[in-house]
């Protein structure tokens, strides 16, 4: 019975609340000798506490030799973070605009970013964050704050765990079989935090310590949030592939024997 | 033989599809699914939603956000910030 897996997380769950107030660890910013730039890196919270912790200096390159650099590998992440930004904010026109300011941002810090480090995952700090403290604010969810409190039933769909196993496959071949848009749809219908997290793991491959980081969340976190964001997807899928007729993907209740 | 068993193996099958198991865990669970239908299609069903999701999530950035992205690092330096 899969729904053991529910009742045992290897996390503390509930424990672990993530805080919410990630100025806390901004604590042991280090006082830059370059202090023009103070101002910027207040404002881009994504970016400093990981570095500074880390021992990030100021890169001493000349600024056009940082704008080819960033030309040459932040640029290249476009696509990836547009795909990205279309799955937080869920339209073209915020997405646009989610890149384009997360861009800026990171362009403007781009001489704090430590060359050799992970800088796919300093751009999807970047734009997470702005999209936490910017876009998440304007269309604020009374319900997102709570959502890690709630218990496993009040989530729902999650009948196509109790299938039994001769149906597991069947499952597998009917979600294989659902459009793009029924996939995206689906991952765009559960809770932010969660879609954050199993956006981050299972189509950027971010590794949990990772995505905490990004999310500014403990790992157990995370973990809680990602299986109970697939929990809550799987089931979505089963419902679309249902309404499309894939018999495979028949609900729990008890199928009539034929 | 060393199966780990079904429990272990479905509360661990997240971490296992994530590469997050340490190495002994992981040749756990792998030699666990090898042997366990049930659990082969609980893992199919996961895995399958990775790569239904890869898939789903392929847009491009449309080429007009691209021009004006690369248009601002003409007007802005790395090390001040863009100006808006």
């Amino acid at each position: 019975m899969t729904t053991s897996v529910l009742e045992r997380p290897r996390t503390q769950w509930p424990l672990d609340r993530p805080e919410l107030d990630s100025s806390a660890m901004d604590d042991d910013k280090l006082t830059e000798p370059d202090q023009d730039h103070s101002e910027i890196e207040a404002e881009f919270d994504a970016i400093d506490s990981e570095d500074i912790r880390r021992g990030a200096k100021r890169s001493a390159l000349p600024p056009a030799e940082l704008r080819r650099l960033f030309e040459e590998q932040a640029i290249p992440f476009m696509d990836q973070l547009y795909a990205a930004a279309m799955r937080m904010t869920r339209n073209p026109a915020d997405a646009g605009d989610l890149v384009q300011e997360s861009y800026a941002k990171a362009y403007a810090a781009f001489a704090q970013f430590q060359q050799g480090t992970n800088l796919k995952a300093w751009l999807y700090r970047i734009l997470t964050n702005t999209f936490i403290n910017g876009y998440r604010k304007n269309q604020r969810n009374p319900y997102q704050n709570t959502i890690d409190d709630l218990e496993d039933w009040q989530l729902g769909s999650a009948e196509s765990l109790t299938q039994g196993r001769s149906t597991r496959s069947a499952e597998a071949e009917a979600i294989d079989h659902l459009p793009d848009s029924d996939v995206k749809e689906a991952l765009q219908s559960i809770p932010e935090d969660f879609r954050l997290a199993v956006y981050l793991a299972d189509v950027e491959g971010f590794a949990y310590q990772e995505i905490a980081d990004i999310m500014k969340t403990p790992v157990g976190t995370v973990m809680s949030r990602l299986h109970r964001g697939r929990r809550l997807l799987r089931g979505l899928l089963a419902d679309y592939a249902r309404e499309r007729g894939f018999a495979a993907a028949e609900p729990a209740s008890p199928r009539s024997t034929t | 033989m060393t199966d780990c068993g079904c429990d272990k193996a479905k509360a661990e099958l997240e971490e296992y599809l994530h590469r997050e198991l340490s190495d002994e865990d992981f040749r756990d669970v792998t030699e666990h699914l090898e042997n366990c239908d049930d659990c082969t299609g609980e893992h199919l069903v996961g895995f399958t939603m990775i790569v239904k999701m890869q898939k789903a999530c392929q847009e491009k950035a449309p080429d007009e956000l691209r021009s004006k992205i690369l248009y601002s690092l003409s007007n802005a330096g790395p090390s001040a910030p863009a100006a808006e």
